[in-house]
């Protein structure tokens, strides 16, 4: 990066003062040391410091310096230089510097710090990388401290505000608002994006930070969320909040909407299932058994040729088959017992089910539109339900995507002629590590192949270590919270490669809201305090002390006393007679 | 009261003082004047060279601030010449001391002082000093061979400590100081160390308010001293 003092000699240039001065170099090659005695405390760890470095490929121009490179570096470690001795440490009222004075060390400051900084490299701004000048700084080198402004530019890909922009708050070692971290919506939409956290350390709050920013009129995104616990129910008020709307003329007005379906409310059509759905649904299906209902599948979908079928197509279809494959076998073995075992399973499992529907279920074009941001309440349904649908509409969208994009389909329920965005909370549950359930293998597909499809999606886990290590890595911008579990923390280590060891050694000092964001989304790694949601917060936990102290309130024990009284049936009064 | 004179140099901050003899003042120093430990004073000449317009010595000089070179008593040694002459005399000590008094002088105490700093002072019409600044340190200037020797009383002990820094440091107010300790402890003398818990002691009794403080230097070298030295 150019330094403006050189190249804008009218703008008068703010005052820099130097912090600190170069030592050597550190324990690694890329990280230097430099000595400073910080009286104002702003050399926090994870602060951002440069020094500059004369631009070797650009030389003086009219007898002015060459130009200078400003090659920034992170602050990993602070390591006092003058500490007093432990001796004067003994008596709790006295100051040591007190004891410093009487022996005639009276200057008030004697902090000085050795800094090791991790080189980070100065900034290409066509590229929108840093690049290593792969020499550690000169000793006697003055560091300055990075501007909020020199921050802002070239921390994030994006400006606050811009077109593509998510701001989903500002660096934690400076003031709030001070430099805004904004992801770059075109590369977290397309690589994919992590959140993981622990439980209670903010997720679900910057999933919804996430959210509000896509929703805003600079995006206009197509989101979906997947929302296992109905946590999401509270974006509604993003339909009336002001900062969700733009004015237009006519038609051309912007106003985001929420569309929240219930538990009731999400169906599945019964004819959308496929053989490893039903493996899934029907656990525990004999051999036999599992040979015949993929045998009837497909003899109903030969059958229908695309249009929906039900319960009543499928157990027909179970009894020709089983006919047919009685009249083929000449031996005569009787399958009527395995029909029947099926034939009672499937009633069973489907009949009364309130998911799984004959013929409604989620419309793509409806769930999917631009400027929409549809929620799928799942809590209540059972995980294994949970996962068909899952399953079952990332299949769908998968193939309405691919064949609009291919230019197969131009119209009807299968056309999507815009990319969407997907958020799955609780990923674990779809892709658990280990073991391997029927939205796994999908789940891998759209991250696989989802950036030429136009399908991004947004894992939030809050149990890496329990999430399949692959579909992890496959999210190229992370954002990760605080993180104590130590198996968590290994598997978020072995799985992210973007993030520097320094930085994830942070992972259990973060507080609540503080969230470490990395890849794609970001120009590097950067520690980031989630700025605060316009609409209410709905992940919140039950204040179990004020419930119970309310159990015992006048009014409740009144009501509790009347509607528990015994009705005895006026049988006092009949003693009376 | 004055103790005795500067004889002999062993560097710019270590002198050797002379004890008065019987003769030499109307009051004899005893033992306790010249105790370990004890602080002591010898007038530096400072500017009177310089400026031949200055009165000397006469009226009106008694207003005149003087500056003293303040410093500590950390040795003794009685010198004997007579020591090994085991022989017989001719006299006897009663015939000596009539016949060559100057025999006699030979015998001496010496004492050790080491210079802490100085401490400029105006004298007040009840025969007291009024200390207008102190300094803990390396005096500018050496004290010269004859200066005389005084004790200090225990006000004077007590300003040459308490003062305030002098002028463009923050802190105003005046505080205890001991910054001479540093010099002390890089000599190299084995009663040095002593000596340092000697002025702390008396720096104790001087500044009952100041103990906590006092402590932490005491303790740190009574540890060093006495516990590290001997484990």
């Amino acid at each position: 990066m150019l330094d403006q003092t050189h190249t804008a000699l009218s703008a008068p240039q703010p005052y820099r003062r130097p912090v600190g001065i170069t030592k050597g170099p550190g324990e690694t090659t890329h990280e230097y040391t430099f000595v400073s005695r910080d009286d104002e405390q702003v050399l926090k760890n994870g602060e951002y410091v440069y020094y500059e470095l004369a631009d070797p490929d650009l030389a003086g121009v009219n007898g002015r310096a060459a130009p200078v490179r400003r090659v920034l570096g992170r602050i990993l470690k602070r390591i006092p230089l003058q500490l007093y001795p432990d001796t004067f440490l003994g008596e709790p009222e006295i100051p040591p510097g007190d004891v410093a004075a009487m022996v005639g060390y009276n200057t008030r400051t004697n902090e000085l710090f050795e800094l090791h900084v991790a080189i980070m490299g100065y900034y290409d701004a066509p590229t929108g990388s840093f690049i290593n000048p792969w020499i550690p700084p000169q000793s006697c080198k003055q560091i300055y401290l990075a501007d909020n402004q020199m921050l802002a530019e070239i921390l994030s890909r994006k400006q606050d505000k811009e077109s593509g922009s998510a701001t989903i708050g500002s660096l934690l070692t400076r003031a709030p608002q001070a430099v805004p971290i904004v992801l770059s919506v075109k590369d977290m939409v397309s690589t994919h994006l992590a959140i993981i956290a622990s439980t209670g350390a903010g997720k679900s709050y910057l999933a919804s930070v996430i959210i509000e920013e896509l929703m805003q009129p600079h995006n206009k995104a197509c989101v979906l969320i997947i929302d296992p616990h109905g946590e999401y129910g509270t974006l509604d008020q993003i339909a009336n909040a002001p900062q969700f709307s733009e004015p237009g003329e006519g038609h051309t007005g912007y106003r985001a909407q929420i569309k929240v379906y219930k538990p009731e409310e999400v169906k599945v059509r019964i004819s959308t299932l496929n053989m490893g759905d039903m493996r899934a649904l029907l656990p525990e299906m004999t051999e036999k058994q599992q040979y015949l209902l993929s045998r009837a599948l497909r003899k109903v979908n030969e059958t229908k040729r695309g249009t929906t079928w039900g319960v009543a197509d499928l157990k027909l279809a179970i009894k020709a088959v089983s006919r047919q494959k009685n009249d083929e076998d000449s031996d005569g073995a009787d399958d009527s017992s395995t029909v029947h075992a099926l034939t009672w399973r499937v009633e069973q499992r489907f009949e009364h089910s309130f998911t799984f529907d004959e013929t409604q279920h989620l419309d793509l074009p409806e769930i999917f539109k631009p400027g929409q941001c549809t929620v799928l309440q799942l809590n209540e349904i059972d995980e294994r339900d949970q996962q068909v649908i899952v399953a079952t509409l990332l299949r769908r969208l998968n193939l309405a995507r691919m064949n609009t994009e291919r230019g197969k389909v131009h119209s009807g329920e299968a056309y999507l002629p815009y990319p969407v965005f997907v958020l799955l909370e609780e990923a674990h549950h779809f892709a658990p590590s280990g073991t391997e359930v029927v939205s796994t293998a999908i789940l891998k597909q759209v991250l696989a192949e989802g950036r030429k499809f136009g399908i991004g999606v947004a894992l939030i886990s809050q149990r890496p270590g329990k999430l399949d290590a692959d579909v992890l890595s496959q999210c190229q911008t992370q954002c990760i919270m605080r993180i104590v579990n130590e198996i968590d923390q290994k598997s978020v280590a072995a799985a992210i490669e973007g993030v520097g060891r320094d930085l994830l050694d942070n992972l259990p000092a973060l507080s609540k809201g503080q969230v470490i964001v990395a890849g794609a989304g970001v120009n590097t790694p950067v520690i980031c305090r989630v700025r605060q949601r316009y609409t209410k917060h709905g992940g919140e936990s039950k204040d179990a002390p004020d419930m119970w102290r309310k159990y015992f309130s006048a009014d409740t024990q009144e009501s509790r006393r009347r509607s528990e009284a015994p009705l005895n049936g006026n049988r006092g009064f009949n003693l009376m007679r | 009261m004055f103790i005795g004179k500067i004889v002999k140099s062993d560097s710019h901050i270590n002198y050797v003082c002379q004890i008065n003899g019987p003769r030499d003042f109307e009051v004899e120093p005893g033992p306790a004047d010249y105790a370990f430990g004890r602080f002591v004073r010898a007038a530096l000449r400072s500017g009177q060279g310089e400026d031949p317009h200055t009165p000397d010595l006469g009226l009106g000089n008694g207003q005149r601030p003087t500056t003293y070179a303040v410093g500590v008593i950390y040795d003794t040694i009685l010198q004997n010449p007579a020591f090994g002459s085991l022989g017989p005399r001719l006299s006897n000590e009663a015939q000596v001391e009539l016949f060559s008094p100057d025999y006699i002088a030979e015998k001496a105490v010496l004492t050790y002082i080491m210079v802490l700093g100085i401490m400029e002072v105006r004298p007040s019409s009840d025969e007291r000093l009024t200390v207008l600044s102190a300094m803990h340190g390396v005096p500018l200037l050496s004290l010269e061979l004859g200066s005389d020797i005084e004790t200090m009383t225990d006000e004077e002990v007590r300003e040459f400590h308490f003062f305030s820094d002098p002028d463009g440091i923050e802190n105003k107010a005046p505080y205890l100081h001991m910054g001479y300790l540093p010099h002390i402890i890089t000599q190299r003398n084995s009663l040095l160390p002593m000596v340092t818990l000697r002025i702390i002691d008396q720096l104790e009794r001087l500044f009952p308010h100041n103990l906590p403080l006092l402590s932490i230097v005491k303790r740190n070298f009574a540890w060093r001293l006495k516990v590290e030295t001997t484990g």
